[in-house]
Order: structure tokens, then sequence, then C-alpha cells
């Protein structure tokens, strides 16, 4: 599903965020990056949904060569990724629905279908009441909830979040975690960024540590 | 009308769900979600005009203004030029005879003047019919009474043919050299500088007109990157989660659209009022000079391509910036 191949990321300024980076994740699997703030989690993220290029190296995705996507194939590629970011980057002019079905618009999904598949995302999240509320009329918790519902509308193979539950309390974290848990039972490839520590060890999912822009361990806590 | 639409963006034959149907039901889903698309981008473009009624009134004034200018110009010497049409035909060569040559002498010239190629038509006027003329005149009667005799030589109007007709015909020397005449009036000086003035000032329009369409395409440019500006979030978002670049266009296109209309129909509404205030005065001042009938207005066709010239302006100034922005913001691609 997600293949590194000795990738590496060098910035202007002459570091390598990311240096020689290799892992591969299969379809289906929960991955987490770990590390501390600045080892290279957020770049390794949007290597994957083509927001950079790696300065050497491959990555794949769906067995695709990413340095083949270019041009129009770029937008092609992330509609097949549903991104979720930290400050879940509503558009704060329309409603929760509205947000939502961005991702279906884009497509030229029927408008039929659009309210049922919105209502079917907005119901999976636990936001349905919501659909006409104003993004900002939301708590925390519940706009990140909306990120995360426009991410799965279009029902992509992978989801990315750049740590999701960066502002949220613990409670709050763990059940955003499970929603996104409940999505690798159904077959998606979920990938997540995030330094809470503490979070990823009740996961009991794969995790990927990035050290300097180095991957210095990939271990599953609480596996057998 | 509205100039060209961009490419259709989205292909549901690469999103996940688009299972194998019969071709033309796909294609006819794409065509409505097309529809769909555009018609969202049409009025929602729309809305945002009236979401911010002061900034988008500002801006429609400017291209009205803009835009009503070159037209009103254009309605100027496209009315001097129909005014000056009868002025600038008027080819006829008035030939007065020496006044020693009687009828029958002036009817001789008139028949040699006819068997030349380069002739017409030759019309006759005898002194008697010039002081018939002159004393229907108020005031001349008792002036003509006093004269023992009548002044008057006799006068020949020549028509040269179309094919001698020109700023100087050779024609016109001829005749000026001819002893049996005493003088040759041919008016082609003044219709020669008349053509020379409104051959300048079709091209002064022209000009006008395309340098006040450079102005509308550059006012509508700042106005929709402005518009970029406020909403570079919305538009970052977008591209992040897979719009095509004519999806993230579209809706500044329709924008650019609505501007170029509306400056347009503003500028016609300016020329319709000036066409109605200055119709009174302008019919007495014509009236007084030429039997011409009223100011020729814009016609429902010149009308028409105004609105689509503005339409197409408009589009043109936003896709050019749209398009630059774009290119400059397109992450990592």
């Amino acid at each position: 599903m997600l293949r590194f191949d000795n990738v590496s990321k060098r910035y202007q300024t002459g570091l390598d965020v990311i240096a020689a980076v290799s892992f591969e994740v299969a379809a289906g699997e929960m991955v987490f990056v770990t590390g501390h703030s600045g080892a290279g989690k957020s770049t390794l993220l949007k290597l994957v949904g083509l927001l950079e290029r790696p300065t050497r190296g491959r990555v794949h995705v769906e067995g695709r060569d990413l340095a083949r996507v270019r041009g129009r194939a770029v937008a092609h590629l992330r509609r097949r990724i549903g991104m979720v970011f930290q400050d879940h980057r509503l558009l704060l002019d329309r409603s929760v629905f509205d947000n939502v079905a961005l991702p279906l618009l884009i497509t030229g999904t029927p408008h039929a279908q659009i309210g049922k598949r919105v209502r079917a995302a907005l119901d999976k999240v636990g936001l349905l009441a919501r659909e006409r509320a104003a993004p900002q009329t939301l708590s925390t918790g519940e706009q990140q909830r909306v990120g995360i519902a426009r991410a799965i509308v279009g029902k992509p193979p992978l989801i990315i979040a750049d740590e999701p539950t960066g502002n949220l309390d613990p409670q709050l974290s763990l059940e955003i975690m499970n929603l996104f848990a409940d999505f690798g039972e159904v077959g998606t490839t979920v990938l997540i960024a995030s330094h809470d520590l503490f979070l990823l060890k009740r996961m009991h999912k794969r995790v990927l540590v990035l050290d300097h822009g180095r991957l210095i361990d990939d271990f599953r806590p609480g596996a057998p | 009308m509205v100039g060209k639409a961009p490419r259709r963006t989205g292909d549901p034959a690469t999103t996940p769900d688009a299972a194998p149907r019969a071709p033309r039901r796909r294609w006819r889903e794409r065509a409505a979600a097309w529809r769909d698309q555009h018609l969202y981008s049409f009025f929602s473009s729309l809305g945002r005009l009236a979401a911010r009624p002061f900034a988008s009134a500002l801006t429609v004034l400017v291209l009205g203004l803009a835009l009503a200018l070159p037209l009103l110009f254009w309605l100027a010497f496209d009315n001097a030029r129909h005014w000056s049409g009868g002025l600038r035909e008027a080819r006829d060569i008035t030939v007065f005879l020496d006044p020693a040559a009687d009828a029958p002498a002036a009817q001789a010239l008139a028949a040699e003047l006819r068997g030349r190629a380069d002739v017409a038509a030759v019309l006759v006027r005898t002194p008697e019919q010039g002081l018939a003329e002159f004393r229907q005149l108020a005031g001349f009667g008792a002036a003509l009474d006093a004269m023992a005799d009548n002044p008057l030589p006799s006068v020949l109007v020549v028509t040269p043919a179309a094919s001698a007709a020109g700023y100087d015909p050779p024609l016109v020397g001829e005749l000026r050299g001819d002893a049996r005449i005493d003088l040759v009036q041919y008016d082609a000086t003044w219709g020669r500088k008349l053509t020379g003035i409104l051959e300048f000032g079709e091209r002064l329009v022209t000009v006008l007109a395309a340098l006040l369409a450079a102005a509308t395409v550059l006012v509508i440019g700042n106005t929709v990157r402005m518009d970029i500006q406020t909403r570079r979030e919305e538009v970052s978002v977008m591209q992040l989660i897979g719009a095509s670049d004519g999806f993230v266009r579209r809706p500044f296109l329709y924008a650019g659209l609505w501007y170029g209309l509306l400056g347009a129909l503003l500028a016609l509404a300016v020329v319709g009022l000036l066409e109605f205030a200055l119709a009174a005065p302008l019919e007495r001042l014509l009236g007084a000079w030429t039997d011409a009938q009223a100011a020729r207005g814009l016609g429902a066709g010149a009308a028409l391509g105004v609105l689509a010239a503005g339409a197409t302006l408009g589009w043109l100034g936003a896709y050019l910036v749209v398009a630059r922005h774009l290119a400059a913001g397109r992450p990592g691609a």
C-alpha cells in the first residue's frame, strides 16, 4: 500500500529532515509515526500526500511511484488519500455538511449520492445531528471529527493524519484514535503522526520512531 | 457568449467507487455532474459578490465607466460619420459660365459635356431660373427689382461619373481651363478634411477602446487577486483534498465574468442615460442644420456585443490571475 525506499528530504537549510528512511505499510494496516518535534513526522506525511517531493529515494502509494505523479495526476492522487490536520482546516464560512461534502463535489459525485454519503460519514463520527451547524459553534473535538468525516467521505484507501489529537484532552484523544482504528478494521490504511507516547501505547498498533530524520525503531507495543 | 468553459475537472472513472457501468449512463452522469458544478459556481460566485456589496459595487462602477467611455466616443463618431455622409458625397461640380454666353451657348456646352465619358449628368440652370430662386429668398426681391437686367450667368451643374469622382478629378482642371467658363466650384477640399478628421476619430476610438479593455482586464484581475488572497485558506484546503486546477479556478472565473458583465450593463445604462439626456437638444441642433433624423443610438446587436465583450474581458482577467496563483501556490508539484 505504502512503501518508502531510502527516502531523504533536504530543505534549503541543508539539513536532512528525513534521512534514508525505508519502510512498508500493508493495506488495512494502522501505523503511528512518532518522535520528538522536528524529527520529520510532518515531512514524512507530506511526502505521501505530495505536498513535498523527496530529495532522494522513492515513495510508492498503491504501487505507484510518486515521482511519476505530476501535474493533473497530483489532484487525482490526493483524492485517494484522506488528510486530517491538527488544526482541522475546515472552511469556516460553510456548514458542517458543506465542509464534509467538499471532496464529493470535487469528484463530481451526483447530488443524490452526496447527501447520503455525507450523512453516513457524519454518522460515523457521531455528528449527524450537527450537519447544519457552523464549524465555529462546535467544540474543538467536534471540529476535529468533522475534519475526519471530510477525510473519509470519499472512501479513500489511505488516511493520513498529522497530530490529529494535538489540541485535545486525553479522553477525547482516545476517542478519536479509536475512530481511526475502526477505519483500519474495514480495510483502510491509516498513517498517523503523533508525539503522544502514552496514547500510542494504549492503541497497540505498529509505531515508527523517527529521530532527527532517521527511522530508529519500528515496533508494536503490547503485541504478543 | 460567456467565453470558453474550463475543462471538466472531475473524472469519476478514477474515483474510488466508480463501478463499471454502461458507457452511456456514465457519460450522462458525468455531463450532469459537470453541469451541476458549473451551475453551482455560477450562482455561488454571484452570492459572494452580493456578500460584499460595497467592494463589488466599487469595482463594477469603475468597470462601467471604463467601458462606457469608448462606447460614447464610438457613438459620437458613428453619428458624425452618418451626418457627414451627405456632405462627403456632394461631388457635383458647379460651373458658372461667362455672363456673355447666351442660352444656346449654354445648351451647346452642356451637350458637349454630356458627351464625355467621365460626366454622368449635366443640369442647365438659366439666368432666369437663378433669378427666380433669388426672389424667393427674403430681402432680395427689392434689390433685384432695382436692377435693369439680369446679372446672373448661366450655371451648369455637372455630376461626374462615379468612376471619375475623386478628390481632384481631371475634369475639374479642364473645365477651369475652358475660356467659355468664368468660375468652377468644386468642394472636394472640405470633404477631404472631414474624411481626415473622421478617420483620425475612428483610430482614436479604437486605441482608446484597446487601452480601456486592457484596464478592464487589469481591474478585474486585481479584484480577483484580492479575492484569492482572502480565500487563500480555502484554495489551499481544496488543493489538499484533491481539487483539480479547474475546480479551484472556476468560482474565480465566474466572479470575473460577473464583474465584467455587470460593468458592461452599467456602461450600457450610462450610455442610455446620456442618449436620453441629449436626445432633445441634439435633435433641435440637427434640425437647424440638416434634414438628418434623430441621433443614432446603440442597437440591440451592439449592446449584446458590449455585454459579451465585458464578460469575456472579466473571464480573461480572472484567468490570468488565477493561473499565476495556481502555478505559484502548487505545493511540491
